[in-house]
């Protein structure tokens, strides 16, 4: 949600395929935000904060820049 | 759509609404006589207002889960709905600082007094709508 082209990429969508296909639902319910900010996150109109950041990358199990990278 | 999402529509079309019904009654023959009646049919026209708002979001949100087929739930508030809040609040405030300054200049050269009233109500309408579009807009576009 900044000005310009987004610099934080994602790769949320992927990580719930590995992760058996795990609904958004399922994911914002176990990260604690609405199912509508996970869908923001994927489409990449919306960068969480780094609390939600760490959140998710824990959910999968990952390193925070497995999930999040950030583009030049 | 989502609870927020109907939400701010209901408010846009709710204060269209009640716009309208005051302007026509302006404009019919219910011009107030003084400032005081001015003041008192803002006041009832801004209860109308907050009356038809929760009644128009409660059938608002049993018409959307009937047409998408799914409970239209009212989620507790995140850290994107807050932000989205907060830009949408400066908006807002930027429109009503604007307007009450407009309505304050309007006076300072003569605006009848009567009309305050009305003013600051289409102002604080406008306010409100700016509010509710602001919401759609960083929501729907980010």
């Amino acid at each position: 949600m900044g000005k310009g082209e987004p610099h934080i990429v994602n790769t949320v969508r992927t990580l719930r395929f590995h992760a058996g296909e795990m609904t958004q639902a399922a994911l914002a319910e176990k990260v604690g935000v609405t199912r509508q900010t996970i869908v923001a996150i994927e489409q990449g109109r919306y960068s969480p904060s780094l609390e939600v950041a760490f959140r998710i990358a824990r959910v999968f199990g990952v390193p925070l820049e497995q999930a999040f990278q950030y583009q030049d | 759509m989502t609870a927020k999402e109907i939400s701010a529509v209901v408010m846009v079309l709710s204060a269209i609404a009640i716009s309208a019904w005051v302007a026509w009654d302006m404009t019919h023959g219910g011009l107030a006589a003084s400032l005081s009646e001015a003041a008192w049919k803002m006041l009832w026209a801004i209860g109308y207002s907050i009356g038809l708002n929760i009644v128009a979001v409660i059938i608002g949100v049993i018409a959307v889960s009937i047409v998408q087929r799914e409970e239209v739930k009212d989620e507790r508030a995140d850290e994107r709905d807050k932000l989205v809040n907060g830009k949408a609040m400066r908006n807002a405030y930027f429109v009503l600082s604007i307007g009450v300054l407009l309505v304050l200049i309007w006076q300072a050269l003569g605006l009848e007094a009567v009309f305050g009233p009305y003013a600051l109500f289409g102002v604080s309408m406008l306010a409100g709508v700016t509010f509710a579009i602001s919401q759609l807009y960083y929501y729907r576009m980010g």
